[in-house]
């Protein structure tokens, strides 16, 4: 390509999915969901094995927690946000991965971890 | 071939010296679908609002100054196809001289301090010199950028921390490479905020010359992790 070309004629940068965004939110949406349901998972536990929180009625956060779309939001996250996060790590290591095609890639691993607890609840 | 179309632009409109804030003014315009934002702009400055401040010298994509935000997004006027609807607005975070119109000194005055141009530790000895035909090319390829200052625009990392941006880390990059330049390249990338980078790519996908800013960026901090940056050691 010669300098004095344009690489691009015309763009459609306003309209498109903006990658970067949409990775980076992600990546902070799942990271406080693990948070979330850690603390969840923490609380529930106590309440079950601690005397002292015996008294406390919480049956309603077991009941959140043994949802299949929770399981399956919660799989994605934890999916997501590690593969993200290797993906952010190789690139410290100056590796170049196309952000496209790493987006994807990751989305769809999530989603099969996603998707797989969606069937085991299901009995498949 | 082109269709006629009938777009609507909202831009904002502020002048400092008689503005208490600024002002959102919506225009109609009747125009083609391939007719790219800068024509819009024009076409209102010329039929609508002969007050209205914009900038522009190539058209072609070349000289980056006509650099917009575009319902939201930093793209290059010259380029990005006009759409039926458009919120037209100048870069953030730059000062506004007037409209559409960024005051630039601060970006000059960085390009300035960065020293962006080969720091020989010997005197030019005359004649050419030898390089690589690989490395001439892809010192070809960083130094096509066109300082327009989208990526500084679009990037989360200059938004939320103290970071100049990825267009100077990209210059910064093209200095490291430079077989001539003697500089510490990676320490001035550091104190310039490189670490603050979130590696998202953004100024990548939004970069009007295909260039990777991201790149440069994470080849500084393979410098850093590994001491990579073999000439300043």
């Amino acid at each position: 390509m010669s300098n004095a070309t344009l690489p691009r004629n015309t763009t459609r940068q306003a309209e498109g999915m903006h990658y970067g965004n949409v990775a980076r939110t992600l990546h902070r949406f799942s990271g406080a969901v693990i948070i979330v349901f850690v603390l969840v998972h923490v609380i529930m536990q106590a309440v079950r094995h601690v005397p002292m929180f015996a008294p406390v009625n919480a049956s309603w956060l077991q009941t959140v927690q043994e949802q299949n779309w929770v399981h399956a939001i919660l799989f994605f996250c934890i999916a997501f946000h590690t593969l993200y996060g290797l993906k952010l790590l190789v690139g410290e290591l100056g590796f170049n991965i196309r952000y496209q095609a790493a987006f994807w890639g990751i989305v769809g691993v999530s989603a099969l971890f996603a998707l797989r607890e969606m069937l085991r609840y299901a009995g498949i | 071939m082109p269709t006629d179309i009938k777009m609507r632009a909202e831009i904002r409109r502020y002048d400092p010296g008689v503005d208490t804030e600024p002002r959102y003014e919506t225009f109609e315009v009747a125009g083609q679908d391939n007719w790219r934002i800068l024509d819009v702009i024009r076409s209102i400055y010329e039929r609508q609002a002969g007050d209205l401040a914009y900038q522009f010298a190539c058209r072609v994509g070349r000289c980056g100054t006509c650099a917009v935000k575009v319902n939201g997004v930093p793209v290059l006027a010259c380029q990005e196809r006009c759409k039926p609807e458009m919120k037209i607005e100048p870069l953030t975070p730059f000062p506004v001289l007037r409209d559409l119109v960024v005051d630039r000194t601060e970006v000059e005055a960085r390009y300035e301090q960065h020293a962006y141009a080969p720091q020989r530790a010997t005197p030019y000895a005359g004649g050419p010199e030898p390089i690589d035909p690989l490395l001439a090319e892809d010192l070809c390829h960083k130094g096509s950028c066109l300082a327009c200052m989208v990526c500084v625009s679009g990037c989360p990392a200059v938004e939320e921390r103290a970071f100049d941006g990825p267009a100077f880390m990209l210059k910064l990059r093209h200095m490291a490479d430079h077989p001539a330049d003697s500089g510490n390249r990676l320490e001035q990338a550091i104190d310039a905020g490189m670490l603050e980078c979130f590696g998202c790519d953004l100024c990548t996908q939004l970069c009007p010359a295909d260039l990777s800013p991201a790149q440069a960026i994470r080849e500084f901090r393979r410098d850093m992790i590994f001491g990579g940056s073999k000439k300043h050691e």
